[in-house]
C-alpha cells in the first residue's frame, strides 16, 4: 500500500510523454556518470530537494508515513551547489573512489500539468558499488519532479523534486547527490 | 572436540580482554577488538545486558499510549506511556509464544495485541485477556503475566532503560557527566525537545568506532572532513571568534564517559542560537555551567556504551545551531543501525525559520550530510580490515597515545570550576587521545567484569 496520494493521470500527448523521459533518462545519465556541473544547469535558482525520512507505520496509523518536519536532505541551489563543489574535492571520501551507479527509471506519469510546469512521477532502482568489492546496495524511491517547460519544445528545467525512500532504515552508508 | 575447540575461542577473547585492560595505558590496543564475532557476543550480554542504555527522549512520549520500538543491544524494546502517565520498556516478545506484538516505528496504543494468539497487554505490561480465557485458562494465575520489562530512569529528559535488575542507579552510572548533561539538555528552562524522526542508517561498521569518534576526537576533522570545511561563500558565525584554534577545544573525561568542546571568547555566544536564548536559561544551572553554556560553540561527546551527542553549530556555514542524539545500535558484528534524533530548546520549536537553520545543521552530520558521509566511509574501512586474522594472529596494536607521558607539551590540565568537574585539558581535541583511552577503559570494565563467568556461549 503507498502512502504517497494516488494522483490522478493527467493525460499528455505521446510527444511530451517521449520528451518527459528523455528528459529523465539523460538526467540520470549526468547523475551515474559524476557530471554534477552539467547536472546543476538544469535546476532552476529556486529547486528545493527534498528526501523526507519514511517511517514504518501501522496500516491506518494517524501519523504520517514520510516525515513533514524532518529530512534527509532538505536543499535550495546554494547548498546543492555546495554539495556539487564538494565531491569534486579529491578528499570528499564519501565518493572518492566514485561509487559505480545506476540508476534504472520506469513508470514515469504525469500527474499534473499546468501551461508551464509538468510534474512527473517516476520510479527508480539505483543501483551502487563501491571500492574493491562484489558488494552493491540497492536504493529505491519514487521520485516527484517539477519540470518546467523551456523555450524549445522538449527543454525542461528541475524546479522543485522529492525522493520518496522505499526505506526507513537506509542500506547505504552514506546518500549523496548522485544517488537521488 | 567441539567442547576442547569452544573452550580455546573462550581463552582467545578473554585473552583480547586481558590484553586490552593491560594496555590502555601505554596506548597501544589489540585492533583485533573491532569486527570480533566472538568478542561481539560477549558485549551483548557483558555490556548490553547491564549498561545503562539510552532509548528515548521524554518529549517523544508525552500523551498516554505513545509509544517506539527502541533497542537494548539487539533485543527490541517497546518504550511506552501508560494510561498513569508511567513510561515502561517492555521487551517486544508475547509471554505465551514469544511473538511479536509491535511492528511499527512508533505510534499510540492503549493495548498491544499479540498477531499469534490474540492475548493482549494492557500498556502497563499487565495482561488484559485472551481468546477463551473463561474456556481455555480457567486456572491461570494472570495476574503472574505481565511483559518483561527493563528497568527505567531518567535524567535531564533522556530515558535509559536496563536489562540487569541489578546495579548502579542512573545517576551513579552517568556520574560526573550529569554536570554537562544539565548544561546540553537542560540549559532553557522547558528543556529540550524532539523534533520529527530520526535519521536511520545500517552501515558495516563497529558500534564502538563511532562510539570512540564522538567522545571527543577532533583530530579527525583535519583530515576526514577537509572537503567539509572548505567551502565558500557562507557565513560562520560563532566560529570566526575561534582564532586561538585548535587552543580554544576541550576535553572532559570522567570515569566513564568523555565529551569534546569548544569555546568562544565571548561569553553570550551561546552556540550561536538567537539572543533570546539568554531569557530562556535555565535558573537551576549553576553560575559555571551557565559561563560554559555562554561561551559554547559545539559539545560533541558518549556516554557508554552507545549513546552519543551533539549540541551547537557547525563549522563553515552548514547550518545553524542543534541538538543531536545518537544511537549506535549494534546489529551483528562490525555492524551498527544509528539512530539521530535532532532536537531543539523547546523556546524555539515553533520558531520556523530557527528550525529551518537547525535542520541544516542537523543534516549536515547525517548520511546525505557534508562532513558524516566521508565518515562513514573510513568507518566501514575500519571494520573490513580490523576483523583481519592478521591482527588477531600478529597481535597487532593500534595506537591511542596522544597526550600520554612526553608526547606533547601543548596540553595543559585545567583547573576552573568554568569546566564542571571532569578531568579537563585544553588543546585535549588534537593533541590528547584520553577521551578513547577512557572509553576503551570502561569498555574493558564492563567486558572483564565477570570474566569467569560460566554458561556464556
Amino acid at each position: 500500500m503507498s502512502s504517497l496520494p494516488v494522483s490522478e493521470e493527467a493525460p499528455v500527448d505521446v510527444e511530451t510523454q517521449h520528451s518527459v523521459e528523455q528528459f529523465l533518462y539523460r538526467e540520470a545519465e549526468l547523475l551515474d556518470g559524476f557530471a554534477l556541473e552539467e547536472w546543476l544547469t538544469l535546476l532552476d535558482e529556486d529547486i528545493l530537494l527534498e528526501v523526507p525520512i519514511r517511517v514504518a507505520r501501522h496500516p491506518g496509523s494517524e501519523r504520517p508515513e514520510f516525515s513533514e518536519n524532518t529530512n534527509y536532505l532538505k536543499e535550495d541551489y546554494e547548498m546543492i551547489r555546495e554539495r556539487v563543489g564538494r565531491l569534486e574535492k579529491e578528499y570528499a571520501w564519501s565518493e572518492n573512489p566514485r561509487s559505480r551507479i545506476r540508476h534504472v527509471i520506469g513508470n514515469v506519469i504525469v500527474i499534473e500539468t499546468t501551461e508551464s510546469e509538468l510534474t512527473v512521477a517516476n520510479n527508480q532502482h539505483v543501483f551502487r558499488s563501491y571500492g574493491d568489492t562484489a558488494d552493491h546496495d540497492l536504493l529505491s524511491a519514487q521520485r516527484h519532479t517539477v519540470l518546467r517547460r523551456g523555450d524549445d519544445a522538449g527543454e525542461f528545467s528541475i524546479g522543485h523534486r522529492t525522493v520518496y525512500l522505499d526505506h526507513t532504515i537506509l542500506n547505504t552508508k552514506n546518500l549523496t547527490l548522485p544517488l537521488l | 572436540m567441539k567442547n576442547i575447540e569452544k573452550a580455546n575461542e573462550h581463552s582467545r577473547v578473554d585473552d583480547i580482554i586481558e590484553q586490552t585492560g593491560k594496555n590502555i595505558k601505554n596506548g597501544r590496543y589489540p585492533l583485533a577488538i573491532t569486527n570480533n564475532p566472538e568478542l561481539y557476543r560477549l558485549e551483548l550480554r557483558r555490556i548490553f545486558g547491564r549498561a545503562w542504555v539510552y532509548l528515548g527522549h521524554v518529549s517523544e512520549f508525552e500523551e498516554p499510549g505513545d509509544y517506539a520500538r527502541r533497542y537494548i543491544g539487539e533485543d527490541p524494546f517497546i518504550l511506552t506511556r501508560d494510561e498513569n502517565g508511567e513510561l515502561h520498556a517492555f521487551l517486544d516478545s508475547c509471554m505465551h509464544r514469544g511473538a511479536q506484538f509491535c511492528t511499527a516505528e512508533n505510534g499510540n496504543t492503549s493495548h498491544f495485541r499479540c498477531p499469534y494468539h490474540g492475548w493482549t497487554y494492557k500498556n502497563d505490561g499487565t495482561l488484559q485477556g485472551m481468546p477463551h480465557m473463561k474456556e481455555a485458562y480457567q486456572d491461570l494465575d494472570d495476574e503472574e503475566i505481565t511483559l518483561e520489562e527493563a528497568c527505567l530512569e531518567t535524567y535531564q529528559g533522556l530515558i535509559f532503560g536496563r536489562i540487569a535488575e541489578e546495579g548502579p542507579s542512573l545517576e551513579a552510572y552517568l556520574g560526573d557527566f550529569t554536570w554537562y548533561l544539565d548544561v546540553l539538555f537542560g540549559a532553557t528552562e522547558a528543556g529540550m525537545t524532539v523534533v520529527g524522526e530520526p535519521h536511520r542508517w545500517e552501515s558495516s561498521h563497529d558500534w564502538k568506532t563511532s562510539a570512540d569518534n564522538f567522545s571527543g576526537d577532533s583530530y579527525h576533522v583535519l583530515t576526514t572532513h577537509q572537503a567539509g570545511l572548505e567551502t565558500e561563500n557562507l557565513s560562520k558565525g560563532p566560529w570566526e571568534e575561534l582564532d586561538d584554534f585548535p587552543g580554544a577545544s576541550y576535553l572532559a573525561c570522567t570515569d566513564r564517559h568523555s565529551m569534546g568542546y569548544y569555546l568562544s571568547e565571548d561569553d553570550e555566544t551561546f552556540m550561536g542560537y538567537p539572543e533570546e536564548i539568554a531569557d530562556y536559561l535555565n535558573p537551576t544551572l549553576s553560575a559555571e555551567q551557565r559561563d560554559l553554556f555562554g561561551r559554547s560553540v559545539f559539545h560533541f561527546g558518549t556516554v557508554f556504551p552507545n549513546m552519543s551527542l551533539i549540541h551547537g553549530i557547525q563549522s563553515g556555514g552548514w547550518g545553524g545551531p542543534w541538538a543531536c542524539i545518537r544511537k549506535w545500535n549494534p546489529r551483528g558484528p562490525g555492524t551498527t543501525e544509528t539512530t539521530s534524533w535532532w532536537l531543539v530548546p523547546k523556546e524555539f520549536a515553533d520558531d520556523e525559520s530557527f528550525l529551518s537553520d537547525s535542520h541544516r545543521g542537523w543534516e549536515s552530520l547525517s548520511p546525505g550530510g557534508a562532513f558524516e558521509s566521508d565518515d562513514l566511509t573510513i568507518w566501514e574501512g575500519i571494520s573490513d580490515s580490523s576483523g583481519a586474522v592478521t591482527h588477531e594472529l600478529r597481535n597487532t596494536r593500534g595506537n591511542m597515545q596522544q597526550g600520554m607521558g612526553a608526547m606533547t607539551d601543548e596540553v595543559d590540565t585545567i583547573e576552573d570550576p568554568l569546566h564542571g568537574p571532569a578531568e579537563v585539558t585544553s588543546k585535549g581535541l588534537y593533541f590528547d587521545e584520553r577521551n578513547s583511552r577512557t572509553i576503551l577503559q570502561s569498555w574493558y570494565e564492563m567486558m572483564s567484569d565477570g570474566i569467569e563467568m560460566e554458561g556464556e556461549p
